[in-house]
């Protein structure tokens, strides 16, 4: 596996490893009810928030399978962290990885998610060898639902009532796309324009 | 919960009972083939593996903590010719789940004897063990065996492609579940199945 090179850059994204400054911004979207809602760590609190973030800084590689690297997104303009993307690598032999996500609501809507995503699927299918991608999501979910139609992810599996998620019964959904056809879409979005040719 | 059955269980053509030592020539019958080994997890077995497989699942009787399996074997109640084994794995005590599998001798599939076995296990699971929910999994193109969870009433809640590789081979995976309810509806509009 060759070395990581971050950040990473999308067109109006910077993708880089958490930083002790960002506590408020992580707090801004970590805590509210509509996030946690939906989140398998829980926090309440900035406190809570605070040790969120410690583990977040440490998500800076992936070295070995149970790995998991945090991105945040940084906004070109004003340098706002709006939210995070991760990578977990879960086994080494049949390349999996698990991709989570989350944005500040109020950023929501305008395609950052996908572009962190995007940015992050390359890294994984293109750097770590990743040979199939999934993305866990509650059933009642919808943005998270849509953006996975979106990008081309496959619904494959909707487990009813299989597990208690906040104590509740849960509903869940895995969405998962392989090297092979998220390859194909990028290659397809890469190709230049063609130039009119005399 | 937990789960200590009477044995033998009872059903109209067959009976399901712990293993016993005099069963590894019987296991040895099915678990040898290729046609058999190809959708479990190992690969066929030999006659020494078999007797070591008898040997655990003579004690795979009764399910008293979480990660507990019974396995029984599956026997014609006429010639009591063992046919095959069912098993019911306890996943998790917490959400109440459960796993059920079969292996039945290719020279009886067709005649319903494994629905009728893994009814009697469902009725286990949902019944004393109390579980909520219940699984199975086969690989894609199983067709016997997930057209099999199709008529107890499972429905198909996964669909893996290349999730893992087994034996070398990248899989493709079907899971299917049932609920407590859904299969309690069931029995109570057809009392004669299962």
């Amino acid at each position: 596996m060759t070395s990581l090179s971050l950040p990473l850059q999308t067109d109006r994204l910077i993708l880089r490893t958490f930083e002790r400054t960002d506590a408020s911004d992580l707090c801004a979207y970590h805590a509210l009810p509509s996030m946690q809602r939906y989140v398998f760590t829980r926090t309440r609190n900035e406190a809570d928030v605070a040790e969120a973030l410690q583990v977040l800084r440490g998500h800076v590689s992936l070295q070995r399978p149970g790995d998991t690297l945090t991105l945040a997104m940084v906004r070109k303009g004003d340098k706002k962290v709006i939210g995070h993307v991760s990578l977990n690598w879960q086994d080494a032999t049949s390349g999996q990885g698990e991709v989570r996500f989350c944005i500040n609501p109020s950023f929501s809507g305008q395609g950052y998610t996908a572009e962190a995503l995007s940015a992050m699927f390359d890294l994984a299918f293109d750097q770590f060898r990743i040979h199939r991608l999934f993305v866990r999501c509650d059933g009642r979910n919808h943005h998270s639902i849509k953006l996975m139609q979106k990008l081309g992810l496959r619904l494959e599996a909707h487990y009813r009532e299989h597990a208690l998620f906040q104590g509740e019964w849960d509903e869940e959904l895995h969405f998962a796309i392989l090297d092979r056809e998220w390859n194909r879409s990028s290659k397809v979005k890469e190709l230049p324009l063609r130039r009119q040719v005399a | 919960m937990a789960l200590y059955p009477t044995y033998p269980l009872l059903t109209e053509r067959l009976r399901l009972r712990p293993f016993t030592r005099g069963d590894v020539d019987a296991v040895f019958a099915y678990r040898q083939r290729e046609d058999v080994a190809r959708y479990l997890f190992g690969a066929a077995l030999s006659r020494e593996e078999c007797a070591l497989a008898v040997q655990q699942r003579i004690n795979q009787t009764t399910l008293d903590k979480e990660g507990d399996k019974v396995v029984l074997a599956m026997e014609l109640g006429q010639t009591s010719q063992l046919i095959g084994e069912v098993s019911l794995i306890w996943r998790s005590l917490e959400s109440e789940q459960g796993e059920v599998g079969w292996i039945l001798h290719p020279d009886y599939h067709g005649h319903g004897y494994a629905t009728e076995a893994a009814g009697v296990i469902l009725n286990l699971a949902f019944g004393e063990a109390q579980l909520h929910r219940v699984v199975a999994r086969c690989a894609a193109e199983n067709g016997p065996s997930f057209r099999l969870m199709e008529r107890l009433g499972m429905r198909r809640e996964a669909h893996f492609r290349d999730h893992s590789i087994t034996k070398g081979v990248w899989d493709e995976e079907f899971i299917y579940a049932i609920l407590r309810d859904e299969w309690l509806n069931r029995q109570s509009q057809s009392p004669t199945s299962g």
